[in-house]
């Protein structure tokens, strides 16, 4: 064990706290913001802990502005996303364990290549597609262009979980009278739960973060997601700072909350995801 | 270990059919993923290429050749464009990976509250950049902000200071919530590869004598050199592209301070409505993606991991 002096612990801690101050400040103010009442928002000098917090912004902005509606639009998009990316993922990866191992590389090497694409290139030819087949403004095409960020990480995830399952439980299965469907979806899916959950937790986060394909893709104030709507508030003639910071604690709520239930799966999905691919 | 046995494709005509049973059992597995990539990332790829060989206006659109890439290329917002990513990309990489490092190697030595330290230091990380771009217009707010207040206390400033309003701190701005944003993911890769740093070498360096600066150089730096390419490689590729950090703080401005390359090709597609020439910087913007992807893949084990198979 190393022994560290007391001093030594100190200077440590102190650097830390104010890391953290710094890193942590910026929600602090916006929770702060959020909880004061419109008067006290412009207040000079600033108050740092109010004594008069109120919900009244998170009412207003929830019964006055669409932001509920926001909400629902991020969750339908984020969970369709998820949906259709690990479902195309398993199915991918799965195929390439089992089917076709020797193009398994290529094939991650191409979705590794797809996964660099800058978005701001792809959106414009999606845009003008999307607006061909009049899906701007759709659940839809923020589903499709969702599904695919985290495909590439997904499938390499899975691949790897795919190939520590033993064939023989598969050929076990097949021994049983099951077809290769049957095997995949009620013996090898439930043994690779602990990857589908983190691919599927990526790929949630990706989706709710994501900002400016729902900003091209979506005119009509009614399908704004939750990051277009409050950049928008953002435009306006005189903005409610505690509104919109009201607004940003509701966009940040549900991520932190799966962040801080499931932090070890999401580590290990982040760093294995980047070091490997 | 090939999927099919050769001694099952051979052999008796049963077995054979057998075989091209299971072959197309295989491909209706991965023809999803295949259809797709083709409907959202090949298609609309080949289309952006073949967009940016035409003048669009509106619903028409002619083909002018490489007119758009002649235009792009001799006109000084482009390069413009092309330095202010190279400052913008190179000045936040510089910055993630030295506080990254530095945070890393603080909370690898605090082993008690490494994992609630953990979570803290990666939360600017985890909400929408957009998000917290929009946090940071309310903290740089010039009238009533809270860090013109802070620094006016403090006697750094004595008036308040326009953040976004002047190019000069406009791009410091950027740079200052691009850092806050990208430290942690820095932080978390780097203390994942501290970990895998064998303790006996450490021990050895101290048995010798050698000073804390000296274990650092001598032992933590060669065994996180790998990670630190791949890191680096990889948070260029993602600083280069960014977009909503700074099209939701200053969309380009004032006067074109901080139109990196990205918010360049937003601006023009989607403000100027010129598709064709917007495209043709985005194909530009590829290439230089593209050759640093070529060098992350081949610096990374993926290649060889994959090989040993």
């Amino acid at each position: 064990m190393k022994h560290r002096s007391p001093m030594r612990s100190l200077l440590l801690w102190s650097v830390v706290v104010v890391a953290l101050a710094v890193t942590l400040f910026p929600f602090y103010w916006m929770l702060n913001t959020s909880l004061k009442p419109a008067t006290e928002v412009f207040a000079s000098p600033p108050t740092f802990v109010s004594t008069q917090w109120t919900l009244d912004a998170y009412s207003t902005i929830l019964s006055q502005r669409p932001v509920g509606r926001y909400f629902l639009n991020s969750l339908i998009v984020s969970l369709g996303a998820t949906l259709l990316s690990v479902l195309l993922a398993a199915l991918a990866a799965y195929g390439f364990t089992r089917f076709f191992e020797g193009a398994a590389t290529a094939f991650i090497v191409f979705l590794l290549f797809t996964k660099m694409l800058p978005e701001t290139l792809l959106i414009i030819p999606y845009f003008r597609l999307m607006s061909e087949l009049g899906l701007l403004n759709t659940h839809l095409a923020l589903i499709l262009a969702y599904s695919s960020f985290a495909l590439p990480f997904s499938v390499w995830m899975l691949i790897g979980f795919f190939r520590s399952i033993p064939r023989e439980i598969d050929e076990a299965a097949t021994i049983d009278g099951a077809t290769v469907w049957q095997s995949f979806f009620q013996v090898i899916l439930p043994l690779a739960r602990p990857g589908l959950v983190a691919v599927a937790l990526f790929t949630f986060l990706i989706a709710w973060n994501s900002y400016v394909w729902a900003l091209v893709l979506t005119t009509d104030s009614s399908m704004y997601v939750l990051s277009v709507g409050i950049a928008n508030m953002v435009g306006e003639y005189r903005v409610q700072w505690n509104e919109l910071m009201a607004a940003a604690v509701i966009a940040a709520l549900p991520v932190m909350a799966l962040y801080a239930l499931l932090e070890r799966h999401l580590v290990n999905a982040i760093t294995a995801g980047a070091v490997k691919g | 270990m090939g999927s099919i046995a050769p001694s099952e494709a051979s052999g008796s005509t049963v077995s054979g059919r057998r075989f091209r049973r299971r072959r197309l059992v295989g491909y209706a597995f991965v023809a999803p993923v295949f259809l797709f990539l083709c409907a959202i990332i090949v298609f609309p790829l080949g289309h952006a290429f073949w967009t940016s060989l035409q003048r669009v206006r509106g619903l028409r659109s002619t083909f002018v050749g490489a007119a758009n890439y002649v235009h792009v290329l001799t006109d000084d917002t482009f390069w413009h464009s092309l330095w202010l990513s190279f400052a913008f990309t190179s000045v936040s990489v510089a910055l993630h990976m030295l506080l990254g490092l530095a945070l890393a190697l603080l909370l690898d030595e605090l082993k008690s509250a490494r994992t609630a330290l953990r979570i803290a230091f990666l939360s600017p990380w985890m909400v929408a950049p957009a998000v917290g771009a929009t946090i940071w217009l309310w903290l740089l707010e010039p009238q009533f902000g809270v860090v013109n207040y802070l620094l006016r206390v403090a006697g750094i400033v004595d008036a308040p200071v326009a953040w976004l309003g002047e190019p000069a701190l406009a791009f410091a701005s950027i740079v200052v919530v691009d850092v806050w944003r990208g430290v942690p993911f820095v932080m978390l890769l780097m203390l994942a590869g501290l970990q895998t740093v064998p303790p006996e070498q450490y021990e050895a360096a101290s048995m010798d004598g050698a000073s804390a600066w000296q274990r650092f150089r001598f032992v933590t730096l060669p065994n996180l050199r790998y990670l630190l390419i791949v890191a680096t490689t990889l948070d260029v590729i993602n600083t280069v592209r960014h977009y909503d950090i700074i099209g939701v703080m200053t969309a380009g401005g004032p006067a074109e301070a901080t139109e990196v390359l990205p918010v360049l090709l937003y601006n023009t597609a989607f403000r100027a409505n010129r598709f064709g020439e917007a495209a043709a910087i985005g194909v530009l913007l590829l290439l230089i993606v593209l050759a640093l992807s070529t060098f992350y893949i081949r610096v990374t084990r993926v290649g060889r991991e994959e090989a040993l198979r």
